[in-house]
């Protein structure tokens, strides 16, 4: 387990240098001037002068090199810069919003398994039935329906014709319902049918027959033996959903005007705010490495073969 | 025995997540509810834009000034002339030296006096933290001559100084509560900040010790949408009382319903197509010429603003009075200018050169996307005449004209946002200047914005403005398409929220709710 664990740190560092080299280089080399931005952000001319001595001012005049070495420097003694808009340091932007994005990819991963489960159990009960037929076109329009147009069609659902719920901002949990089904709902619905097909796949297996020959509920059988492992290859699909939820909620967020991380780094990539947008890949970054090495951990935890290896 | 206390600890868990879930709703959310309950009068807004902080002297100068909260020692009137504020009057001692004489009784929000040395300090402060604000004012010096006079000296004539000192990047604070981490800055406007979510609200109350009349509203809270959709149907569920920036295509939903009112004002934004003077093409006048005859300026008003705009002239804004040019309605003939240059149409109808067929590139950018539908329009017409033009959609359309070759571009700009044409005129047209990125180039008008750069007296400023813009006009380096309107929506409760010209007083003492 040790080894196991100082393996996979070792990959977690690796990848880092690899992210924060080629983040900035992709950013020193995609066009668009922080400073011109920011002093035409409110569409007004900007002078010669006043450019470049904003440019002196965040450090944009240093040789790139000089500017990587402090880059670099500063990822591994957890510095992260500073904002160019804000003046705040990137690592305190960042953790600020992280709890806003937390609870909503914990809320949206609530409802895909909800939905999941819901879907997937009833889908696989009722084989060929009614509700199977209804779980796939629903998976059908969860993998077809884009989340910007789930969004806005329940905004103006629940929000403006039915006034049943807040249409954006994080003031209560009320706010919460909105964006988490905008996001967990399409994921749901595909997952369901992952799960359906494992779960029939299950019934037919030796066991299963030998718990019914045992007299056992069909019901206990269903809950405690065949979801139990067909849930497996779920769990490893809701890990990279949530890291693909944390780092890519970022059109919820803005549509929903949720304070997260997505919609920060979006003002931030229009901004040019170099020191926030790697700061935001090399945590993003740790998170989907940090999820994936959590699961693996998960995996040896759940299943023994893995650990005798 | 064991699955039932398996079950009550899994369900006990389940609530406890839910307990969580209903808690994070945070204690300042809590905070805002509990203070907006307590609040006898208020309302909710929907700006565009999310501040970083409350940082005057920063980027964010702009969002602080329409909340409300704060105030400069100058202020733009409806007829975007400067009229007093937080400086009842003012004198030009000598070319560059003024006298600002500050309104008495004036108090920041934290209690301390306003008086001239505070205004020193927050100004000295606004100029060495933001380049922009350094840029405009041009101070050499400050001095606090008593508690209520302020002498600027500034490092060159600079006739715009009055206006500039509107610009929201001078707002007046209390510089030393920018240092204070525990509480927020203070200003000196009718409302004062109760509280700031970032990215989420700003919460401003009434400030009982207001120098001039004070809020109607006890407390204004601000959300900040970013999405236009979000926006319109945050106002259409009563979510918010009134909303900023509202899209042309989405009035005629809201006019239908008497629930809400659309306001409407003319902008100080002007959208225009700018010519590469040194494009092989655009080189010669008679193809800008021919090609600005052939834009559809009211068409695209009627169709793409859905008239909720003006046919462009000049760079200014016609509520501007130096914006007020005489349209020179002149018979032009696209063939003949066409041919003036040595263009012959070909076989297919397509003008043609040295062998070579017209095709030129359109530059335009995503942030302002009614300007690419433009760019269609303007493309369309153009083919028609045997024209070809490539849209080329660009993420940073200043680093695009700046750093590569093109010959036409999309652009939009606020080009007086402080009343004054001085700045405008200087970058885009001196011929130094690097800003002035179409390479016009005429020493009449160098000398002429220099004169305008000197001259205070208002008439001639206004006149030698108007002339240098026909100066201008002569060479056509950019086509004016339109001036488009600020649309702003209310829910017929909300009184007092209007759209104005200018785009900093949004929030003000005399928005009231019924």
């Amino acid at each position: 387990m040790g080894k196991f664990v100082f393996e996979h740190l070792f990959q977690l560092v690796l990848v880092i240098f690899c992210v924060a080299t080629l983040t900035f280089l992709l950013i020193r080399f995609s066009p668009g001037d922080p400073a011109t931005i920011m002093l035409k952000a409110n569409g007004v001319p900007a002078s010669d002068e006043a450019i470049s001595a904003l440019r002196g001012e965040l450090g944009l005049t240093n040789s790139i090199g000089s500017q990587y070495l402090e880059w670099l420097q500063q990822i591994f003694t957890g510095q992260w810069g500073e904002s160019f808009v804000s003046g705040k340091p990137v690592i305190s932007e960042l953790f600020m919003r992280l709890p806003a994005t937390l609870e909503l990819a914990f809320a949206g991963l609530g409802v895909m398994f909800a939905v999941t489960l819901v879907l997937g159990i009833s889908t696989a009960v009722y084989e060929q039935g009614a509700v199977d037929k209804i779980g796939r076109v629903l998976a059908l329009l969860g993998s077809a329906i884009p989340t910007f147009w789930l969004g806005f069609l329940c905004i103006y659902i629940f929000s403006v014709h039915l006034g049943w719920l807040p249409s954006m901002g994080r003031s209560n949990w009320k706010n919460l319902i909105l964006p988490a089904t905008t996001l967990g709902l399409g994921l749901g619905t595909v997952y369901a049918r992952v799960l359906r097909a494992h779960m029939l796949d299950m019934l037919q297996q030796p066991f299963v027959k030998a718990s019914r020959a045992r007299g056992i509920s069909t019901n206990r059988i269903l809950v405690f033996q065949v979801l139990k492992h067909a849930l497996l290859p779920i769990v490893t699909m809701a890990g990279t959903s949530f890291a693909f939820m944390l780092g890519g909620s970022i059109m919820v967020e803005t549509i929903f005007s949720w304070p997260g991380l997505g919609q920060y780094v979006i003002e931030s990539i229009k901004m040019r705010d170099y020191p926030v947008i790697q700061g935001y890949v090399v945590f993003a970054a740790i998170l989907f490495v940090g999820i994936h090495l959590l699961i693996d951990l998960i995996y040896l935890i759940l299943d023994p073969r893995l650990r005798a290896r | 025995m064991k699955n039932r206390s398996k079950s009550w600890t899994a369900w006990f868990v389940m609530a406890l997540c839910i307990m969580m879930l209903v808690g994070c709703s945070s204690n300042e959310n809590q905070a805002a509810k509990n203070s907006q309950e307590e609040a006898e009068k208020s309302a909710t807004l929907a700006f565009t834009w999310s501040p970083s902080g409350l940082d005057p002297h920063s980027g964010d100068s702009w969002e602080v000034m329409r909340s409300g909260t704060a105030e400069t020692l100058i202020k733009l009137s409806e007829e975007l002339a400067p009229v007093p504020w937080l400086a009842k009057s003012w004198e030009q001692v000598d070319a560059t030296t003024w006298v600002f004489h500050l309104q008495e009784n004036v108090t920041f929000h934290n209690g301390k006096v306003m008086d001239a040395a505070a205004v020193k300090n927050s100004l000295q402060r606004a100029i060495e933290n933001n380049p922009g604000t350094n840029d405009l004012l041009k101070i050499q010096s400050m001095e606090a001559l008593s508690e209520t006079e302020l002498k600027i000296v500034t490092t060159e004539i600079n006739a715009a100084l009055v206006s500039n000192l509107a610009d929201p990047g001078t707002i007046v604070v209390d510089v030393d509560s920018l240092e204070k981490e525990d509480s927020y800055p203070a200003f000196t406007g009718a409302y004062m900040v109760e509280q700031f979510n970032q990215d989420e609200s700003l919460i401003v109350k009434r400030y009982e010790d207001y120098w001039g009349e004070k809020a109607k509203l006890d407390q204004v809270t601000i959300k900040f949408i970013t999405d236009g959709n979000t926006r319109l149907m945050a106002l259409q569920s009563g979510d918010v009382d009134g909303a900023t920036d509202i899209s042309v295509d989405n009035i005629e939903v809201l006019e239908k319903n008497d629930q809400f009112k659309v306001l409407t004002a003319k902008s100080l934004r002007t959208h225009l197509v700018m010519y590469n003077m040194e494009s092989p093409i655009f080189k010669k006048l008679a193809v800008r010429k021919a090609v600005d005859s052939l834009i559809p300026r009211q068409e695209i008003v009627e169709s793409v603003m859905k008239g909720q705009g003006t046919a462009g002239v000049g760079p200014f804004s016609p509520v501007l009075p130096f914006g007020k040019l005489t349209e020179t309605k002149e018979d032009v003939s696209v063939d003949k200018l066409m041919q003036e240059d040595g263009w012959t149409k070909n076989a297919d109808g397509m003008w043609e050169k040295d062998g070579n067929v017209f095709e030129a590139t359109l530059l335009s950018f995503p942030q302002r996307p009614e300007l690419t539908v433009m760019a269609e329009v303007i493309q369309s017409e153009l083919l028609q005449q045997g024209m070809k033009v490539n849209i080329r959609e660009v993420e940073n359309i200043d680093a695009v004209l700046a750093e590569e070759e093109w010959d036409l571009a999309m652009y939009s700009m606020l080009t007086a946002h402080t009343g004054s044409p001085y700045f405008f005129l200087e970058i885009f047209f001196k011929s130094d200047s690097s800003s002035n990125m179409n390479h016009f180039s005429s020493q009449t008008v160098d000398a002429l914005i220099n004169e305008l750069h000197q001259t205070t007296d208002t008439e001639k400023s206004t006149a030698l403005a108007i002339r240098i813009q026909e100066e201008v006009g002569k060479e056509i380096p950019h086509s004016y398409i339109v001036y488009p309107n600020t649309v702003f929506a209310v829910r017929d409760e909300l009184k007092g929220f209007e759209a104005f010209p200018i785009e900093y007083y949004y929030n003000h003492a005399h928005v009231d709710k019924d």
